[in-house]
């Protein structure tokens, strides 16, 4: 058997280096990252110094932008709903991680239960936002199933008090799917002569859920956690555009949705950037803090 | 070897690629224009006449229409207008959606002294500095229609429209009474409390008033605006609407529920959605009537159609052949297009040369009748930023979330900030 040796103009091009074909592989994601996330991160951080609206060459303003930030009523108002959106971060990681163990311990029908849960993370947001928007108009089907059972109709998207959380649970359904998969792969990694050992000494079933199988798959957990934080603070344009408009009054408005109302409808590019860039602080923020955790727990 | 061979392959192609688009680029000359219409069927004939009449007048010159999303249209052009590319000509609403643009738009005075005369609706497209941005193709215009059957089964009198407020006020009553829902409304995005605002104000405000308003100097928290936002709020305490606003689009389920007879009364447009044809088609013509929004309080008595030029098209001060485009914006004003515009879609044209004796639904009559003399149109001369707040100051007065005179102080702080510009 011969080994395959490389062709003299590749040798030529690469030379006996491995690290420069590493290189190699690494470029172009490497030109996409920077070309399309951190030019345009310089740029906005720029622009947010300015009255930019888009026509006019920008004029710099220094730190006004941010200063109107904070007593923009509308502003203070998405990011009160971002933290109620990030309140409840343990629903979207609980009920996808018991799902998961269910489906691992081999609940009947679990492969057709996981196929389920997947689905609908393979619809877009505007098709899920359409969809909705079918069941829970005033009315629509949702209220006429609570009709039929003799309740009270609910204006599910047209009032303050339910609208965010209708859209939280449409996000929720939407997108559980992908961290249920995230949870499965992970619980396959569990040990299953520790389960074992742990049924022979009697372990009652919480137990062995509490002890075993979250404490290993806790790196896992962490991750779904980061992913799902950055999603929901990301990806929920869709559904809101579809689904409530932001309203009523500022009830789900979060700060993406306002980002694209003041860059485009209100022609203020300056003004916009400001609020993306508080937007990337706290994300980035948000994902230090859990990446520290993570990697404290690796090295343990 | 064969990857070597891959990329030499995929080269070639991208490079040949390239060159076919230089080499068509450099032929012809491509003007595109950016709407929000011309993929509706009964705007077609309109834009396909346009399109062939200027390609065959103009050799080498190709029109290509690329429609936006309605509702994304002013986001994606405010990016087109960022980047400085895109299209050679576009169509504006008229009033501040093309007075805060002026900016990003070619002047165009030198060039429309011979349409000047024929055209109507101009003051919506001219700037600050008194110059005009684009040419108006259609007039808007907010007009009450009503489903005659269900006025006839509430035991109102199809004939007799409501002449003031306390008329109106006893249509709703009675139309209640019957179990019918009296207006149909969608507030989702404030689109409705757009349209109230505009419908009450015109016949309640004078046009000193209407000018104030423009300027900024009439603030919301005066008694004339007062009495159409409490009038928003009593209405709906009056069991005006269906439940749901908040949650039901303008357009079109707001539209769809009259067309379906839901409800009786709807204020729409006159242009070429939300209008006559479409509800004559749905209802039947002598189905559907046609009034002025009487005003909550002021006015004179008379009742004049709140109007104004209703979409333009303009050409972008980076076109890169600016001189065909402001033919191509000016060719869309043509009278034999406006002639095939009112036609197929029913639009109130612009052009006031266009035939319109042959039109036989009484609705229409009753609207041309009223084109003479109108009145502005008050939501038209507010700032985006005030509509955006307005709307959801609007939808948090259904909610009860907050109260008129709340609403009104956080909507003066609004329109002093914008107008301060």
């Amino acid at each position: 058997m011969t080994e395959r040796q490389p062709s003299a103009a590749r040798r030529r091009f690469l030379g006996d280096n491995p690290e420069r074909l590493g290189w190699l592989f690494v470029v172009p994601a490497l030109a996409l990252v920077i070309i399309f996330r951190i030019v345009p991160l310089i740029w906005g951080f720029g622009t947010s110094f300015t009255d930019y609206n888009g026509m006019v060459a920008p004029r710099f303003i220094g730190l006004a932008n941010y200063a109107s930030l904070t007593h923009d009523p509308v502003f203070m108002d998405s990011i009160v709903n971002m933290l109620i959106l990030l309140a409840t971060l343990p629903i979207w990681i609980g009920l996808p991680l018991v799902l998961a163990i269910l489906i691992h311990q081999g609940v009947p029908g679990g492969k057709l239960f996981r196929a389920v849960y997947f689905f609908p993370a393979v619809l877009s947001s505007v098709i899920v936002g359409a969809i909705f928007n079918m069941l829970l108009r005033y009315d629509g089907s949702f209220n006429a199933m609570l009709k039929g059972i003799g309740l009270s109709p609910v204006d599910w998207l047209g009032n303050s008090s339910t609208a965010l959380f209708s859209l939280i649970a449409v996000q929720l359904w939407a997108t559980f799917g992908m961290s249920l998969l995230i949870f499965l792969a992970g619980l396959s990694t569990v040990p299953s002569d520790m389960l074992e050992a742990a049924k022979l000494d009697g372990a009652k079933l919480m137990a062995t859920w509490w002890y075993i199988v979250i404490p290993s798959i806790r790196p896992i957990i962490e991750f779904a956690a980061v992913v799902t934080t950055i999603g929901m603070l990301t990806s929920m344009f869709g559904l809101i555009y579809v689904l409530t408009a932001g309203g009523p009054g500022t009830s789900t408005t979060l700060p993406e949705f306002l980002i694209w109302l003041e860059q485009g409808r209100m022609n203020r590019p300056g003004y916009a950037s400001a609020i993306s860039m508080v937007l990337f602080a706290m994300m980035a923020g948000l994902a230090f803090i859990q990446i520290r955790i993570m990697s404290r727990n690796a090295s343990l | 070897m064969t990857l070597t061979r891959r990329a030499l392959c995929a080269g070639t192609m991208l490079a040949a690629a390239f060159a076919v688009s230089v080499g068509v680029a450099s032929a012809d000359t491509t003007l595109t224009v950016w709407d929000w219409k011309s993929g509706d069927p009964t705007t077609q004939p309109y834009f396909d006449a346009v399109k062939k009449d200027f390609e065959a007048a103009h050799p080498g010159v190709t029109v290509k229409y690329v429609m936006q999303p309605h509702d994304q249209y002013y986001t994606l052009l405010g990016t087109a207008i960022s980047a400085g590319q895109g299209p050679d000509v576009v169509l504006l609403h008229g009033g501040s959606q093309t007075k805060e643009r002026t900016g990003a738009l070619v002047k165009l005075d030198d060039n429309i002294a011979d349409i000047k005369g024929r055209i109507a609706g101009w003051p919506e497209f001219t700037g600050a500095d008194g110059d005009a941005y684009a040419v108006p193709i259609s007039i808007q215009g907010f007009a009450v229609y009503y489903n005659k059957d269900l006025w006839q089964k509430a035991g109102l009198d199809p004939n007799k429209t409501p002449k003031n407020w306390a008329d109106l006020e006893a249509v709703c009553a009675a139309l209640k009474k019957a179990g019918t829902t009296c207006f149909a409304l969608g507030n989702k995005e404030g689109f409705g409390a757009d349209f109230f605002l505009s419908a009450v104000a015109a016949n309640g405000w004078t046009a000193a008033q209407q000018e104030a308003w423009t300027k900024g100097d009439l603030k919301w928290s005066s008694p004339e605006v007062k009495a159409i936002v409490d009038a928003w709020v009593a209405t709906k305490g009056a069991g005006w609407y269906a439940e749901g606003a908040n949650s039901t689009a303008k357009f079109m389920d707001e539209y769809e529920s009259f067309e379906r007879g839901e409800n009786a009364n709807t204020i729409g447009l006159i242009s070429d959605v939300a209008h006559w044809m479409e509800f004559d088609d749905f209802l039947g013509a002598d189905k559907v009537g046609v009034y002025v929004m009487p005003p909550v309080a002021g006015g004179d008595g008379s009742l004049k159609l709140p109007l104004a030029g209703g979409i333009g098209y303009g050409v972008t001060n980076f076109s890169p052949n600016k001189d065909l485009a402001i033919a191509l914006a000016k060719s869309f004003a043509d009278t034999p297009h406006m002639q095939v515009f009112f036609e197929s879609a029913g639009a109130i044209p612009a052009d006031t040369k266009v035939d319109t004796s042959k039109v036989e639904s009484p609705s229409a009559k009753q609207i041309l009748a009223w084109l003479a003399d109108g009145v502005p149109l008050a939501h038209n001369n507010m700032s985006t930023a005030e509509t955006e707040e307005w709307h959801r100051q609007s939808q948090l007065l259904f909610t009860g979330e907050t109260t008129v005179d709340k609403a009104l102080a956080r909507m003066d702080e609004v329109q002093a900030q914008a107008k301060k510009k």
